[in-house]
């Protein structure tokens, strides 16, 4: 399992992403930029690649994080491992995923409390659509106005 | 106090017809291209053929998975995240493709089908209602499907015909672009400092990205994720921007 036709961003997302404006405009954060961290398939590398985005913005002095998948299933572990990774560092972070009614989370911890699910499809799954289970400008505002709720309740 | 670090300038060149023509060109927002046959892949491994064609607003068709849509753009001046870029606005790319047999290239489900019920028009991912489609279908020598070389060897085909448009692009009068827009990378001292986390596939085959390739998503010249084993790598807001991450999935 990894990742899906209504799920995956394609190219011309990332180059349009609604992310990337919100976080760009808002005058209340300074954003630093973005980690691309990938999915590995076995979980010796899974656990590397957490610890290395952990070490990377405990350098970087974050104040906060938004962790974004595309992937869901077996992707989702390592998903709940960079929560830990960022968790454990005591940085307030916010996730957004598919979930829907067919992508529970595999494994969960302490530090995944504050997900936004993107599904949009009725049934909760993925439907072979590309796109329909895509992060929207809505979605991004609510990810942020949740990060920044955390960030102002750390202080 | 905001200090600015650097600016990336992208114009915009919309196009409202496509016509076939020997020569890729642009004219009043009008896209020439070439139908080419891809002689030159006869004798590809993997590779049996590229069709290119058009789809219209409106129209329909049965497609083979979709395994990307990307925009058409390029550097002018600078690299990626910063200098100049143009894009053309109205019409994206979609690479679909399967085996010789029809097999898809798929992995995790299919888009396979009419392109009407498989692909959700206006996301940030998709093209819109009125949009042209330069519809690209690779298809691969029997059973390369399933192979990581084939289908990136597909995907870096497709992107052969794309640099033929983005190196008309490149040309074209930079006044007459449509809309101009301005972006900066900026430290904004004293407010919180956010990141983004990007998880990707990186898994194997059609679960790859690559990062920074030459022309903004691009493929020549990409790192795949795959081979750097996913390790975390950091993208300026304006690199993001510039098409820094090309999706393989």
């Amino acid at each position: 399992m990894g990742v899906g036709p209504s799920t995956k961003e394609t190219s011309l997302h990332h180059f349009r992403d609604p992310l990337l404006d919100l976080f760009q405009n808002d005058e209340d954060i300074d954003f630093v930029g973005f980690i691309v961290s990938g999915t590995p398939q076995s979980n010796d590398e899974k656990d590397y690649v957490a610890a290395r985005t952990g070490a990377w913005l405990e350098a970087m002095r974050v104040d906060g994080v938004l962790v974004s998948i595309d992937g869901w299933g077996n992707s989702h572990v390592d998903f709940a491992q960079t929560f830990e990774e960022i968790g454990r560092r005591g940085i307030p972070s916010v996730g957004l995923s598919f979930i829907g009614t067919q992508a529970k989370f595999v494994v969960e911890n302490e530090y995944m409390q504050t997900i936004v699910d993107f599904n949009k499809s009725k049934a909760g799954i993925e439907t072979t659509v590309v796109g329909e289970n895509t992060v929207d400008s809505l979605d991004a505002r609510k990810a942020l106005a949740l990060l920044k709720l955390k960030m102002r309740g750390k202080k | 106090m905001n200090q600015q670090l650097r600016k990336l300038v992208i114009k915009t060149y919309h196009v409202q017809d496509i016509e076939w023509s020997d020569k890729v060109g642009y004219n009043h927002h009008t896209l020439s291209l070439p139908k080419r046959t891809h002689a030159d892949l006869l004798d590809h491994p993997h590779v049996k053929s590229l069709d290119v064609s058009l789809i219209r607003p409106g129209e329909d068709r049965q497609i083979y998975c979709i395994m990307d849509i990307l925009p058409i753009a390029t550097k002018v001046l600078g690299r990626l995240g910063d200098g100049i870029t143009h894009t053309m606005t109205g019409v994206y790319v979609m690479i679909t493709g399967a085996d010789e047999t029809g097999e898809s290239v798929q992995n995790f489900g299919s888009s396979e089908g009419l392109l009407s019920e498989q692909l959700y028009r206006g996301r940030a991912g998709t093209p819109g209602e009125n949009d042209l489609i330069i519809h690209i279908e690779v298809r691969l020598k029997a059973g390369s499907q399933i192979l990581r070389q084939a289908v990136n060897e597909g995907h870096a085909q497709a992107d052969r015909y794309v640099q033929l448009i983005r190196e008309m692009l490149k040309q074209v009068s930079p006044n007459d672009y449509d809309e101009r827009h301005t972006f900066v990378d900026q430290v904004r001292t004293g407010k919180p400092k956010v990141a983004i986390v990007k998880m990707v596939a990186a898994q194997g085959t059609m679960y790859d990205n690559l990062l920074l390739p030459r022309e903004p998503a691009g493929y020549a010249g990409g790192k795949s994720v795959v081979d750097m084993e996913g390790v975390p790598v950091m993208l300026s807001p304006n690199e993001y921007r510039d098409g820094a991450l090309r999706a393989l999935t």
